[in-house]
């Protein structure tokens, strides 16, 4: 795919927040539902970095566990967050599909 | 069983606090994608490559005062550190100094540090001004004396470091505080060894020769052959005491409980160390640069041209060199940002 050799577009913090906004997940889940989403699979190192990260802004936060496995929420402040950026990448796209289609490609 | 060890391999890699977080929720992750087929190897990358980032940002790390002196002072070895490894290496590694010159032998066959140069080719009759050096050959010269000024800045730099560390050591009132500053005066133990071997042996290396008719040089005092072997002795325990000091400074830096003005001293001191480490690095890649220009611009003309005996060694070193720049500055900036959430949240 062509598409590839524009690198990484997909940003692992929106994907996290994109899938916790569909309701509360735990770690594996939240690895499939990206899964299935965009195509991209991500380890727990990768995913667990990025809840840190989200739990310590505030974007996200614990629910109590459920055995080993403990359950995600994203906040008010993350589904702010994650409205914002979605708003500038629709825009962005919106622009890119006009011009495409101006190109004719 | 090959999966659960490597996972747990991975796992140890991430900061205690991280693995009592969300070490068994990553467990239980980590073995959901293990049943669905996952490769282990896969999997540890995964992990491993987040522990780095974990130690490296801290993010998700309490707020817990012993956690971020903690990682505070392991910053700073990790930004102080990678100098005592890299440059006196780098030093050696770039050997003596000669001149040359188609025109003839030059004297004195090596540059003075300081002053000027009255270079002069040795010929059969009176000698002569020597040709001068290219303009990269001047480069050559600076780069060298800038690597060695560099190289003491750096060294005084330590000491203070090294002495503030000490005496930090001696005012905290951790119980382990002896053990930590035994570990912490592991340099001033390695060079008084070498200042004991040193005496030793201008004690017993003969001074008086006698020379036979063969030529031979017969030695009419001393012991040549307890000199040989504190020669060697010397060499070893130099080598050897600098890479102990290398690892006790780390440990004794990590253990030290000091109190936080010393904490930010020695934030100062990493910075210091890794900017002048960086300075090292473009020193020595113009050094190496200005010999390889000076090699075309000596083939037209005549030219004094200055060699070092290890020149050879000069790309191998700058990539020890960029390794232990990139280390050391990462670990200053992780001193920096540690420090900061110090003075922000607990002093």
């Amino acid at each position: 795919m062509a598409s590839k050799r524009l690198g990484r577009t997909q940003d692992p913090t929106i994907l996290v927040l994109t899938s916790l906004s569909g309701g509360p997940k735990h770690g594996y889940a939240v690895i499939k539902d990206i899964e299935s989403m965009s195509g991209i699979s991500f380890g727990p190192g990768t995913l667990y970095g990025v809840l840190a990260r989200l739990e310590e802004e505030g974007m996200v936060e614990p629910l109590p566990a459920e055995g080993p496995r403990r359950p995600y929420r994203i906040t008010a402040t993350g589904a702010a967050a994650l409205r914002e950026r979605l708003q500038v990448t629709v825009k962005v796209a919106d622009v890119a599909f006009k011009r495409l289609g101006a190109l004719g490609a | 069983m090959k999966k659960t060890f490597t996972v747990e391999a991975a796992l140890r890699c991430y900061p205690a606090w991280w693995r009592s977080r969300y070490a068994e929720e990553v467990r239980s992750v980590a073995t959901d994608l293990g049943a669905e087929g996952r490769s282990a190897s896969r999997l540890a990358f995964d992990l491993v490559r987040g522990a780095i980032r974990v130690r490296v940002r801290a993010q998700g790390m309490p707020a817990v005062y012993r956690l971020w002196t903690t990682r505070t002072r392991l910053s700073i070895a990790v930004a102080t550190l990678p100098w005592m490894l890299v440059a006196p290496v780098v030093l050696m590694a770039m050997g003596t100094q000669s001149l040359s010159s188609r025109v003839g032998r030059i004297f004195p066959p090596q540059l003075s540090l300081i002053g000027p140069n009255d270079l002069q080719v040795m010929g059969r009759h009176a000698p002569m001004a020597a040709p001068p050096l290219t303009s990269a050959g001047w480069v050559v010269v600076d780069g060298s004396r800038a690597v060695l000024a560099l190289f003491l800045v750096t060294l005084m730099v330590l000491t203070v470091g090294w002495s503030r560390l000490t005496s930090g050591i001696q005012r905290s009132s951790s119980p382990h505080r002896r053990k930590v500053a035994l570990l912490a005066w592991a340099p001033g133990f390695a060079l008084l060894a070498d200042i004991g071997l040193v005496v030793a042996l201008i004690l017993v290396r003969p001074s008086r020769y006698h020379s036979t008719n063969g030529g031979l040089m017969v030695p009419l005092n001393g012991n040549p052959a307890a000199a040989h072997a504190l020669g060697v002795a010397l060499g070893i325990v130099a080598i050897v005491g600098w890479l102990l000091s290398i690892v006790c400074v780390g440990v004794a830096t990590k253990q030290a409980e000091v109190a936080p003005a010393d904490l930010r001293f020695g934030r100062t001191v990493s910075v210091i160390v890794a900017a002048l480490l960086a300075a090292l690095l473009v020193a020595y890649a113009t050094w190496g640069i200005g010999l390889i220009v000076q090699a075309r611009q000596a083939a037209s003309g005549s030219h004094t041209t200055i060699a070092y005996s290890n020149q050879g060694l000069w790309p191998p070193m700058m990539c020890v060199l960029i390794s232990g720049v990139v280390l050391s500055v990462a670990g200053a900036r992780a001193a920096v940002r540690s420090w900061r959430v110090i003075s922000i949240q607990f002093v």
